[in-house]
Order: structure tokens, then sequence, then C-alpha cells
């Protein structure tokens, strides 16, 4: 009993001291995508809710941390190369399965409307209501059931700045609405656009967003991340802080 | 071994026996009550949380004013209050994680309407009891934590699809619709894992039928002329004629029992 009680210690220890080994021992190069307003890398990012969490557990875990913010095209690459080991806030995109994440999704969007504020329905599962609008849609993307079962017309929108086409388009009445993947980005209060349009949600199609791992990360650098994330979202959901703060 | 020996050692053998099945069904009822204790909590925060978006429709809707109470420890606050007055009891206690999950969901799911209650351009923000009630379900399916809540009625008479009811939900309000009760399930499944599930019957009440009921109903022909009125409620969708005597549908929650160990 005594023996196998050490030997359960002497694990518990071994395993401490390899998470310590690991967190002092390693710089962590975390990449940053912009995702407001969870991260706003076109301000002072370290004012972000998002950027303030993470750091907030990282030290905890005596990570040296080096933060690096990256444009969408580029952060994957960065990522599958191994010039970054950590890379949020991110949906993991169809070309990119193999890339691993940690096991808790960060937050979860939910896809939506924006309308020209005259024009705005509130509630979207009232489908019937889209009959004949002229709604924007990225070209390419996925959308939700409810929109491509209803009646409106879907009208396919190209370019690099699609949201901004969109809210154009809406403006000058040549559509009625544009689908957004993740409308909050667009409709938050810090967004100059929160004057031009209003936007709903299909609530009920959430797609999680998580924080990606390098696939080059050991293994025991991959379990100490996990952990310490895991522990900190189950002290405080990053979604109930995003909610909490000031 | 002489034999009142035996008989000695038969008898202690026989109380230990009893001593232990008393304390085996003495703890599976306890842990039967616990159950049923946790998910009468969870339903009644749930509906305390509905009347109090109901009462602050006008704080929701009105253009210009704070909006403070309805996010944050303010809100949680504020369902507190209205439970103690629904119920005339005190708001239960966070002593399990789902009840904390539940809570936290609630700010979560008002922070994510935060742009919209401070959008002094829209007047009705469709934040009413029912669509705060389906977000917070939508919420808590992304939580991972074995907890399902559902605001739900007969299909064929539901608004959002994704509200339907399950199997198990039909079979029992099909039960109970003409003498409406609460129904627990204690071996019932959730997701294909061992569950307790509840259905409490919500009676109607005179505000669902501001949009569920008749023209007469409709906020909307207020101080109009009858010839002026709709049948399409604030929310756009068309009315369903409902009386204060229909069945209203109910709350369904489930709680995989796997949470509750």
């Amino acid at each position: 009993m005594v023996f196998a009680k050490k030997v359960k210690k002497i694990y518990c220890l071994s395993v401490l001291s390899l998470f310590s080994f690991v967190s002092l021992s390693q710089t962590l190069t975390v990449g940053f995508i912009d995702f407001p307003p969870h991260i706003a890398l076109h301000e002072e990012y370290k004012d972000s809710p998002l950027y303030q969490y993470i750091n907030e557990v990282f030290l905890q875990a005596d990570f040296n941390v080096v933060y690096v913010k990256l444009p969408r095209e580029r952060a994957f690459t960065e990522l599958i190369k191994g010039r970054v080991d950590v890379l949020m806030p991110t949906s993991i995109p169809s070309n990119h399965e193999t890339v691993r994440t940690l096991s808790f999704p960060l937050f979860h969007t939910v896809p939506g409307l924006c309308f020209k504020k005259e024009n705005y329905i509130p509630i979207l599962s009232a489908t019937h209501r889209f009959e004949k609008l002229n709604i924007g849609v990225p070209a390419g993307s996925q959308l939700v059931a409810a929109l491509t079962d209803s009646q409106a017309n879907l009208i396919p929108l190209k370019g690099e700045d699609v949201t901004s086409r969109g809210v154009e388009l809406t403006q000058r009445g040549r559509l009625d609405a544009f689908y957004h993947p993740s409308p909050v980005k667009v409709y938050h209060q810090e967004n100059p656009l929160y004057k031009e349009v209003a936007c709903s949600y299909f609530h009920g199609y959430s797609t999680p967003i998580y924080i990606a791992i390098a696939n080059t990360m050991s293994k025991e650098t991959f379990t100490a991340i996990n952990q310490i994330f895991q522990k900190a979202m189950l002290e405080e959901p990053y979604e109930y802080y995003f909610a909490m703060r000031k | 071994m002489t034999l009142s020996s035996i008989k000695k050692i038969a008898l202690k053998v026989v109380c230990f026996l009893f001593a232990s099945i008393y304390l085996i069904s003495f703890n599976l009822h306890a842990n039967d009550a616990q159950m049923k204790s946790l998910i009468n909590d969870i339903t009644k925060m749930y509906m305390s949380s509905m009347v109090y978006v109901f009462k602050s429709q006008p704080i929701i809707n009105d253009k210009n004013i704070d909006k403070k109470e309805l996010l944050g420890k303010r809100f949680i606050d504020n369902i507190k209050q209205t439970y103690l007055a629904k119920y005339n009891e005190e708001f239960p206690k966070e002593d399990h994680f789902v009840k904390t999950v539940l809570l936290q969901a609630m700010v979560e799911v008002m922070d994510d309407n935060k742009a919209l209650l401070y959008d002094d351009e829209i007047g009705f923000k469709g934040i009413i009891p029912a669509t705060f009630a389906f977000q917070l379900s939508a919420k808590l399916s992304t939580k991972g934590v074995g907890l399902k809540i559902k605001f739900t009625r007969t299909a064929g008479q539901i608004r959002n699809k994704l509200n339907r009811p399950d199997s198990w939900e039909s079979s029992v309000m099909k039960k109970i619709q003409n003498n409406p009760k609460i129904y627990y399930d204690e071996n019932a499944l959730l997701n294909g894992r061992p569950a307790i599930r509840q259905f409490t019957p919500l009676p109607m009440a005179h505000y669902c039928l501001a949009c569920h009921g008749i023209p007469d109903n409709n906020p909307l022909n207020a101080g109009k002329k009858r010839s002026e009125w709709t049948n399409i409620d604030i929310t756009g969708f068309e009315m369903e004629n409902w009386t204060i005597d229909d069945f209203g549908g109910g709350v369904s929650i489930s709680i995989e029992k796997s949470v509750l160990e």
C-alpha cells in the first residue's frame, strides 16, 4: 500500500516536472487572426478581450509567448510550416481538415442576415418573410438550410471584400439583405458599419471556433497547452468572460 | 463449531445483508431525490428567465434607455428576483455545475444581443420569451455538458422548425395534453446515453395570445378599425387563433446521468 502510494507520488511529480520543463523551456509563437470584436488587429490588439484571456492563460503556465498578427490568407500556411505554434481564432477550413485543434472550442459563431435598418427582420425562423427578397450571399459559401429552402432570390457576391460589397449594395437598395457567416464581426458597437446595417441570426446553426495547433508541436507541449486551456475554460469559459467584460 | 455459534453467524450475515440492502436502497432514493430536485431547479430557473424577458419588453424595445438591467450580473439578479416572486422561495444554490453553466449561458445570450439592444434605430428587437428560450437552448447545446433544454409544443404547431418535439416529447405531450401535469422520466435517453428527462407543461397565458391568439389579441391592431386589422403578429408570423384554454406546450429538460454522478 505504502509502496503504491510512493509510486503514485513519484509519477505525479514526474508529470508535473515534465509540464514545468515543457513550459519553462519553450517559447510559443501565437498567431492572431482578425476577428472583431474578439480581437481587432487594426487597433491595439492587447486591448482585445481574446488577447487578454489567452495571455492570462499562458501566463499562469509560465510559457514564454510571442504574439504575431497574421492576415487570414497567410495564417494557415504559417501554421502548417510550423512558423507559428498556435493560431486563433479560427474555424477549420475544409482544405485544412488535418490541422489539430485544442479539444474545447474557444467560442461559437452563428450565421445571419444583415439588413438596412428600416427593413430589419428580427426573427429569422420566419422564413416566409424572405419571399422575393434579394439576398446577397458570398459566392461559394456554405449556407444554412433555412435560407436555401426559402423563397429568397440568392444573389452571389464576388470580390475580395464581400462584406463591404454587401453593405454597399444593401445601402443602395440593390439588395434587401446580405448573408454573413458571422455577423457579429459587422454588427457590434465598435464597428462604424454598426450605423449602416442591423443583423439578425440563424440561431441553432452555430460553428465552433478553435485554437489551432501546428502539427510540428510535440505531444507533450500539446498536452500541456490543452490541459491549461481546458482548466481555464472550466473555471471561466471564454464566452462568459467576453460577456462579463466592462 | 456449536449449533448456537452457527446461528449467531447466520444472524449476523442476515443482519448484514438487510443493512446493505437498506443502505443501497436509501442511497438510490437519495440519488433519485437529488436528480429530481436538480431538474426541478433547472426548470424553474429557465422559466423565471423567460418571465423576466417578458416583463422586460419595454426595456428591451424602448430607444435611448439604459439596458444594463439586461446584461451581466444585473440580469441574473433580476432573474433571481423574478424567481422569488414567482415561486415564493429563494433562488436555488449554485451547488451543481449545470446550474452554473445555465446562468452563464443566460448572460452570454443577452450579451450576444447587446448590439441589437443598444441599436436605437430598431424598435421591436424580437427578443421575446420564446426566442430567448431558443437562443438559450442553442447556446447550451454548444456547451457539451449533457444538459438540453427546449421550449416546445405538439408537432405541426411549431413556428421554429428547430424546436420540433422529439419522439419522447411527442409521446409525453400526447399523454398529458388533456390533463397537463409535470412528467418525469428517470430512465430516458439523451444522445443515446442514459438520462433523466422532465416535461413541464406551461399554461397558456394572456401574453402568449398577443402573438398566438386571435386578431383581437394582437397589439398591432389596437386603436385601428376592424377592417384594418391584421392576423400577422409583431414577429411576422400568422396568428394561430389559440385561446386561453389551449395546451401551451411546455419546457422539456434532459440531463445525462453521467453529469449527475
